[in-house]
């Protein structure tokens, strides 16, 4: 690690400083490497803080670097050659970034998806497929929460292209329920976090985490977000980032796509399968196989293409007994072609116009 | 003289033979009882010397030691008063002539001379009647149900008086008939599936749970009608044969909870409150062991309303009788085993505030409290409940249908047809439904072919069917496929028995 970088990492984790503090330093002296050499002549800036001696804080930055070595965990600062330029570039970009995991995955072209924690089961299905299509030519980066990460989080972590941003450091678990599959994040995927250890999750570590979100990527989908969601605040990054901001659709009226119609009426682009976002970006998307139906699951998927119905409606309307149409719509859910809306009531997923081909991950 | 009379003491729902020796000497007038009674045996002493003066009886002015034997086996309850009053009068030679040997002898005693009922009867006359005892004494307030008790001399006393009578041969009192049993369709005639409204995943589900005798989940909204399905379950399950309904009886007499009929003749249906304690549930007792709802379930269905609300060691406790279908429990006074073998029927709203999923009302949880509710139920409990399925909320179109739904009469006759099935299939073997099948049996009965493997394998995949989820939905299947008369496991029925699953929010 060079002197430079050493310096970005002195004022972020051993100055006596705050963040308008560090502000202030980095504004007066330009450079964190003129900083860190000559601390002393900005101690008034900084309410005359100590910041000892050159030695005392090369050797204080040294032991912060030991520290996370001995926890396998690396730190990037924008002079890093794999600190992603699409960040530096964003506002206020963070002075370093701290990683577990695989570090390959800042090198890709990132992607992000996000939805609320309260997610209908539907999106929750559609946003796991496309998370899972698009990490195909994106690594895909995400929260941790429940709901919408979830689903970018299942997507996309079984192929190893997964970016966890943390809330918290990346020691600490917010939600503790996901201590298990923040380790396998780890293992397979890269963990991010901005914060050092003993900074604490607060609502403001939140906005910050999402504007590293929005800023790390080239786009963000959102899978669901009420009126008022914390996952707005990661589009409206987008926004002032200059990204992509892409949302599914929902019906008109439900509470918990408001925040997603609203960002369509406002602009944003209209998502309901990976296609549409690759589209944005002038790829191709994968090759397709076919997938062969019976003449029962033909009827059935016809008679859900209508709209969400009911197993019994449904059974009514083709023809069969209540249990003949459970057993054929567990048949397509495992295909992947329907998925749960609530209680026994089933809805189609589309999957871009060629609704009954599967993507073929063989390629 | 000494004079021995037989009676018999419970632990469990075992008898236990108990000697009432009575000794009466000259000396100062006294009344001494030896042979680890308790308290309530004690007092007997009151209640004898009075029932005899009130009985125009004499009361011995003399030394009187009376002695249970074995000495070490803790005798309680009112049961010895008649034994003692009987010994007390052969002792002080007031019954000569009498022949009580081989004589069992049971009743609580009233200041009066009057014989009152006790609990625990049947298990007592089952026990003794094994042992090769066929002449009892017994409260008459107990005929009916002694009455179900084939090839053996039952004499019903009402009196302390009528009892003496019948000994000394003066007025003798003729032995009980045998009743024979008639099952009584089990609850009552408003427990109907005809009853139950809309519903057609859920009805279907209870039909496949008791058809294969699988304990059953139902999660839904508040006010959906999940108490009443669980309530219609007795009402299509097979009806009882006379030896599970003795079994049952020995269960409900030793609880004391045995009603007019003297026997139950309908399938018990148990609704624990969800305050119940461990011990209520699985029995227990300060010295002597009683049944605890688990058993007094037996052969019948435990329905858990509001499960998530129960306190969590109690559900634990339920683990191991629901695989052994027997619960062992030990207290300070002895170790009693019951038999445990019961339907669990259980129901839980989706979330806090019952809304989650559904299509008209807006959930109002947060996914914290969501995760906290459904985390009361532990893994390994919902392993052991093979079917779980959402209730719907119902719609005021469905409410008014007058179209009068299939009856339990119906269902019940095609859950018999399954059982036959089942019946052939496990005969030379300990279990006897689908849902009480091991990874041997599931091996053997079970044989998927290659279609069926890709099946489930999907499942794994698609739905992260977990690997205790697979030997779950191979046995729902068996029995759907039973309830369709069908040989071989078909994919159409592992792909209904992979339906009966909540969504992965939902547990398991």
């Amino acid at each position: 690690m060079t002197e430079a970088e050493r310096a970005y990492l002195w004022l972020r984790a051993c100055a006596p400083l705050d963040d308008r503090g560090r502000v202030a330093l980095l504004r007066a002296a330009h450079d964190p490497a003129e900083l860190f050499a000559h601390a002393e002549r900005y101690r008034e800036l900084a309410d005359g803080k100590e910041f000892g001696r050159y030695g005392e804080r090369l050797e204080a930055v040294n032991r912060f670097l030991a520290m996370l070595d001995g926890k396998n965990i690396f730190a990037v600062t924008p002079l890093s050659d794999d600190y992603p330029e699409a960040l530096a570039h964003a506002p206020s970009p963070p002075l370093a970034l701290f990683g577990k995991g695989n570090r390959a995955l800042l090198r890709e072209r990132l992607f992000c998806v996000v939805g609320s924690r309260l997610i209908p089961p539907w999106a929750e299905k559609l946003g796991k497929q496309i998370a899972e299509e698009l990490s195909a030519r994106f690594a895909i980066v995400t929260g941790i929460a429940e709901g919408g990460d979830c689903a970018a989080i299942a997507g996309a972590l079984p192929g190893g292209k997964l970016i966890s941003v943390l809330p918290c450091w990346l020691e600490d678990c917010y939600p503790a329920a996901h201590a298990a599959l923040k380790e396998r994040i780890a293992q397979s995927g890269l963990l991010l976090t901005e914060l050092l250890p003993g900074e604490e999750t607060r609502k403001y570590t939140f906005h910050a985490r999402n504007r590293i979100l929005a800023g790390l990527c080239e786009g963000v989908l959102v899978l669901s977000a009420r009126e008022k969601s914390g996952t707005l605040i990661t589009a409206n990054c987008a926004l002032e980032a200059g990204r992509d901001v892409f949302a599914l659709p929902h019906n008109a009226g439900s509470a918990a796509g408001e925040g997603c119609n609203a960002l369509i009426k406002s602009g944003a682009y209209l998502v309901t399968c990976a296609a549409d976002i690759f589209s944005v970006y002038g790829m191709q998307s994968a090759a397709r196989k076919t997938l062969s139906l019976t003449a029962e699951e033909e009827r059935v998927m016809e008679a859900l293409e209508g709209g969400d119905l009911h197993a019994a409606a449904l059974a009514e309307r083709v023809g069969m007994k209540i249990f003949e149409a459970g057993a054929v719509l567990s048949s397509l859910e495992m295909k992947g072609l329907v998925a749960k809306a609530g209680a026994n009531t089933y809805t189609a997923i589309a999957r871009g116009g060629t609704r009954r081909e599967e993507i073929d991950n063989s390629d | 003289m000494i004079a021995k009379i037989l009676s018999y003491a419970l632990n469990g729902l075992e008898g236990v033979p108990v000697e009432v020796e009575t000794d009466v000497n000259r000396g100062m007038p006294a009344y001494e009882m030896v042979g680890l009674p308790d308290t309530a045996v004690k007092e007997s002493k009151e209640r004898v010397r009075s029932a005899l003066k009130n009985s125009g009886l004499l009361f011995p002015m003399n030394r009187i030691t009376v002695n249970f034997a074995p000495a070490d086996v803790k005798k309680e309850g009112a049961s010895f008063d008649l034994p003692i009053a009987i010994s007390l009068l052969k002792a002080s030679e007031q019954l000569v002539g009498s022949r009580l040997d081989g004589t069992v002898i049971l009743g609580e005693l009233a200041l009066s001379g009057d014989v009152r009922p006790v609990s625990g009867l049947l298990p007592i006359l089952i026990s003794a009647k094994q042992r090769g005892y066929t002449r009892f004494i017994v409260p008459a307030d107990n005929a009916r149900e002694a009455s179900y008790l084939d090839g053996a001399e039952i004499v019903p006393v009402r009196t302390l008086g009528q009892a003496v009578a019948h000994i000394l041969g003066t007025a003798p009192i003729p032995p009980l008939a045998f009743s024979s049993f008639t099952p009584r369709p089990s609850a009552d005639a408003s427990d109907d599936l005809r009853f139950v409204k809309g519903q057609p995943m859920a009805r279907r589900a209870l039909e496949i749970a008791v058809a294969g005798g699988h304990n059953l989940l139902l999660a839904g909204p508040p006010g959906s009608g999940k108490t009443m399905l669980a309530r219609c379950i007795p009402t299509v399950m097979p009806e009882l044969t006379f030896d599970e309904a003795l079994e049952i009886t020995a269960i409900h007499s030793v609880a004391g909870t045995l009603g007019e009929e003297g026997i139950v003749s309908a399938r018990p249906f148990r609704t624990p409150h969800h305050t119940a304690t461990t011990v209520s549930m699985c029995g227990g007792g300060n010295r002597t062991v009683h049944p605890g709802e688990i058993s007094l379930a037996h052969g019948g269905v435990l329905f858990l309303d509001e499960l998530p609300e129960y306190k969590r060691s109690t559900l634990e406790a339920l683990r191991q009788p629901l695989e052994d279908g027997k619960i062992t429990v030990s207290r300070a006074g002895g170790t009693a085993t019951f038999p445990a073998r019961f339907m669990l029927c259980a129901s839980m709203n989706p979330c806090p505030c019952g809304n989650y999923g559904s299509a008209h009302r807006v959930c109002t949880c947060t996914p914290a409290e969501i995760r906290n509710y459904r985390r009361r139920i532990s893994g390994p409990l919902l392993d052991r409940i093979d079917l779980q399925v959402e209730v719907d909320d119902v719609g005021y179109d469905d409410l008014s249908d007058g179209e009068a739904a299939e009856s339990s009469e119906r269902v019940r006759e095609r859950v018999n047809t399954a059982r036959r099935i089942q019946r052939a299939r496990f005969a030379g073997t300990e279990i006897s439904t689908n849902a009480q099948m091991g990874e041997r049996e599931l091996a053997r009965f079970c044989p998927l072919g290659r279609e069926g493997n890709e099946v489930l394998r999907a499942a794994f995949e698609r739905l992260n069917l977990s690997a205790r989820g697979r030997a779950r939905v191979i046995k729902v299947a068996r029995t759907i496929a039973d309830l369709d008369c069908s040989e071989d496991i078909l994919p159409r029925h592992l792909y209904e028995a992979v339906s009966y699953r909540l969504g992965e929010k939902l547990g398991g």
